[in-house]
């Protein structure tokens, strides 16, 4: 199968759908837009994807959405306060739901929590609960093969570190002494490839200094094992390494120059992959002048494309947003591993800290813990545009990445915004059609 | 308009370039006297890279035949019209692409651990990450002394990780055939022994060692004929990825390896220094910061009878059986010293004793190799190259099948000025 070129209406996107070679293709297959309804920002495209095969079980796609209705009536019921109909509905979403079910039981079992804790205004409490038990269970080894299976089969992460990893390479060619500030969520998955394009495309191997800014408590325990395997990767790539880390912050805004052990001989490219979300809005536009006064030669952000921020104080639309969010997400979990898989549990159990920390806690309350309120490509960009000015992906890149979702199972595009560049920088990963990931790079 | 001034004496067909004569000149079998150019013609060096900015504008630089100069023009500072459908990669040169082509997605790749990966990328962040990387780097790296203990029918040969063009004094080294007595005793500070005991059942055994540090030492020589006479019904595949370079064995899974075992011998050499080279790139600081003397408590009763079963068989003189038993014993002499044992020797290994702390290597080498062979599809480390003797001129590597990107042209020295 081709790719797919298309056009939306106003010929503004260019999109590209990547039907993969292993499914066998049984005709074309309308997708279920169900979320399309709160997508008035997206590109109205009115293809259909060849992508899906017909054997693939398709539990969330069916018009039967009781989840999402009745999740959306108890928002409003909560919202509203009437306390009966708040208190029959959770009640009705308890008997249906389970995180063990198809993808309408998982996410009404997750949302219920989120709901059932803004009602009781026990947030923060099951949140910290939550975050506990996450800790315990997590090690070295059960993160690596976690994050190491997903990027098998799904490019949600891998999008952003192709994308990012080629701008980075190419904003930093013909530097001898890189620079990198890591702020990321992947556990150093993006670096290996980076080190390896490191070692053979260059006659002249740089030497490269990797400086990792880790906030989460449980990415703290796990980063010592990695940056070990990193180094010695890097030993055997035959190229000039050093790893370091900077844990103990409590705001991002707090990092410095100096703390960073940034060099003025060096080059610096700042790398964000889920970070930027974790900052209070409040601080956001501090972070990024912190990242101005690095001096970067690049900047590459990557974030998940959904609008958690703007609609903070408004609970239905916020809820309402968020469960579109993570309906992609779970559809797009359930369709990527195989049923019976243990990743999968792992990473839907790792959405319920979030949603119960974006529905039901409040931010001012406690500062410690970290907020994940997400935002769109095109809010980021309003954002980053104060300091830096946007760089297109080569033609390399994107060929990159293009080629990097060829390798995995249909259903995945690529957006490349083209012609207007106002408000529309970087590039999104789309799943079904809908935009999940944003991906951007920017310079001073 | 081509000439075709390189005639073959034997037939008289003619080529373009001199190495498409060689390459024919092999086909006609001839004893080895002859094997060698007959006539040393003194090619002129006169091709001379237009680009301004480039190494090979300079005359003292220049290439030697036409074609070479123009794909080396094309390659580096031409447009890349030629992009693989599969990967994105791009080509400047057709021929480049087409044979990148051929083989873009058939390739597999195969991690010490046994996972197999069709892609390279999920491929390299697995080795990142995978527990054979880690543990293969705790093994080899050793205490800031190393002595070698003689005994009959065992060298001592210890894998070194020395720094760039020291790598080619090692090798010469490590070339000494196996039985002999040589009583090496050689400073540790930038060694690390590397054992290889090709053996899967090793691996159980791997898991106890400890960290002692990471240097990845030049785990190149891992692959060992021995591992053939060990009850392995299915010996590693990753471990035979550099046999060729010795000769010895036929990997089962590597098409590039497979066209390399024609190498000559006096290639292998080169050969062996480059891919060396490759990966063996660290500062001496991190040896020596890890020279700390490592707690290895490695209970390896189990290796060593299997070491003492294996005879000490030696089935290619020019196979450096580079491996042997690397023991960080706590109460042998002198705080921690590395014995480093060739393969086979009974008395040594029995001798060894339950006392002794052995670490023994499985698959140190085939992670390297892996990505060696991974990595000699790039041009990459010229200035390794370079820094070695060239065996004579213009080697390419295109009969290595890899042609994956630009071919390397070493360049001889010079015989003239243009």
């Amino acid at each position: 199968m081709m790719d797919i070129t298309l056009f939306s209406p106003k010929g503004k996107l260019s999109t590209y759908f990547f039907p993969s070679n292993q499914q066998s293709n049984n005709g074309q297959v309308s997708i279920d837009m169900q979320s399309n309804n709160s997508n008035q920002q997206q590109p109205q495209n009115s293809h259909t994807s060849t992508s899906r095969s017909s054997d693939s079980v398709e539990p969330c796609a069916t018009a039967n959405k009781w989840a999402s209705k009745l999740l959306k009536e108890c928002a409003r019921a909560i919202s509203d306060k009437d306390s009966s109909k708040i208190h029959h509905l959770l009640w009705m979403l308890n008997e249906l739901a389970s995180p063990y079910g198809d993808c309408d039981q998982k996410l009404a079992s997750y949302f219920l929590q989120a709901l059932f804790c803004k009602a009781t205004e026990s947030g923060h409490r099951c949140y910290k609960t939550l975050t506990s038990v996450a800790e315990k269970s997590h090690s070295f080894d059960s993160a690596r093969k976690l994050i190491l299976k997903f990027q098998e089969v799904s490019p949600w992460t891998t999008f952003g570190h192709v994308a990012s990893n080629g701008a980075i390479l190419e904003a930093l060619e013909g530097e001898t002494k890189l620079h990198i500030i890591d702020i990321s969520n992947t556990l150093c998955t993006q670096w290996p490839t980076l080190l390896e394009a490191l070692a053979t495309r260059n006659d002249e191997t740089p030497h490269l200094k990797l400086t990792v800014v880790v906030t989460a408590n449980i990415v703290r325990s796990v980063m010592k094992e990695i940056g070990q395997r990193m180094e010695k990767f890097a030993r055997l790539m035959g190229v000039p390494f050093e790893f370091n880390v900077i844990s103990g912050l409590n705001r991002l805004g707090e990092l410095t120059k100096e703390g960073l052990g940034v060099q003025e001989d060096e080059a610096i490219a700042v790398n964000c992959i889920g970070a930027l979300r974790r900052v209070s809005e409040e601080e956001r536009r501090t972070v990024i002048q912190m990242f101005q006064s690095l001096g970067p030669k690049v900047v590459t952000v990557v974030e998940e494309e959904a609008d958690l921020t703007s609609s903070r104080y408004d609970f239905v639309k916020c809820f309402e947003e968020c469960l579109r969010f993570y309906t992609l997400y779970f559809e797009m979990l359930e369709e990527s591993f195989v049923p019976t898989s243990n990743e999968r549990l792992m990473l839907e159990r790792e959405c319920s800290r979030s949603i119960v920390r974006v529905l039901a806690c409040d931010d001012n309350e406690n500062d410690e813990e970290e907020c994940e309120r997400r935002e769109r490509g095109s809010q980021w960009c309003e954002r980053l545009r104060e300091a830096f000015s946007p760089v297109g992906f080569s033609d390399d890149v994107v060929d990159d990445v293009k080629a990097l979702l060829k390798r995995y199972r249909g259903g995945w595009g690529l957006v490349l915004p083209q012609g207007d560049h106002h408000d529309s920088s970087g590039i999104y990963l789309t799943w079904k059609e809908e935009p999940v990931v944003w991906a951007s790079a920017w310079k001073p | 308009m081509a000439t075709n001034r390189f005639l073959c004496e034997i037939c008289g067909k003619g080529f373009q370039r001199d190495q498409n004569l060689q390459l024919h000149r092999r086909g006609h079998n001839l004893p080895w006297k002859l094997k060698q150019r007959t006539s040393k013609e003194v090619r002129k060096r006169v091709y001379v890279c237009p680009e301004k900015t480039c190494v090979h504008h300079h005359p003292s630089r220049a290439l030697g035949d036409l074609t070479g100069i123009k794909k080396h023009f094309c390659r580096k500072h031409g447009e890349k019209k030629w992009k693989c459908e599969k990967c994105s990669k791009r080509y400047a040169v057709q021929s480049d692409w087409k044979a990148h082509s051929k083989t873009c997605g058939t390739r597999e790749y195969k991690c010490d651990c046994g996972t197999i990966f069709s892609r390279r990328d999920s491929f390299i962040t697995h080795r990142a990450f995978c527990d054979a990387l880690a543990e293969e780097t705790a093994r080899v790296n050793a205490a800031s002394t190393m002595n070698l203990a003689v005994g009959n029918n065992i060298s001592y040969h210890l894998m070194g990780t020395p720094l760039g063009p020291s790598m080619a004094q090692h090798f010469s080294s490590i070339f000494k055939p196996i039985s002999g007595t040589t009583d090496e005793t050689i400073d540790q500070t930038s060694r690390g022994l590397s054992l290889w005991m090709g053996s899967q059942g090793n691996n159980n055994n791997l898991q106890e060692i400890h960290q002692l540090g990471s240097v990845s030492s030049g785990a190149i020589f891992g692959t060992d004929p021995i591992v053939s006479i060990t009850n392995n019904p299915s010996p590693p595949q990753a471990d035979y990825q550099l046999n060729w370079v010795f000769g010895s064995k036929l990997p089962t899974s590597n098409a590039e390896a497979l066209a390399s075992t024609s190498l000559p011998l006096s290639d292998v050499k080169e050969s062996v220094t480059q891919l060396v080279s490759v990966p063996s790139l660290y500062s001496s600081q991190q040896q020596s910061s890890h020279q700390a003397h490592s707690s290895a408590n490695m209970s390896a009763t189990a290796l060593l009878q299997k070491a003492a079963q294996i005879g000490a068989t030696s089935t290619d003189p020019s196979f450096l059986g580079s491996f042997g038993f690397k023991s960080n014993s706590n109460q042998v002499q002198e705080g921690n010293k590395y014995c480093g044992l060739v393969y086979g020797s009974n008395t040594i290994a029995s001798g060894l004793g339950s006392d002794h702390h052995v670490v023994l290597e499985n698959s140190v080498s085939s992670d390297h190799i892996s990505t060696l062979n991974q990595l000699q599809m790039y041009p990459a480390k010229r200035r390794h190259l370079q820094s070695e003797d060239s065996n004579g001129g213009g080697q390419t590597r295109d009969f290595l099948g890899v042609g994956v990107q630009a071919i390397s042209c070493h360049p001889s020295s010079i015989n003239g000025w243009i």
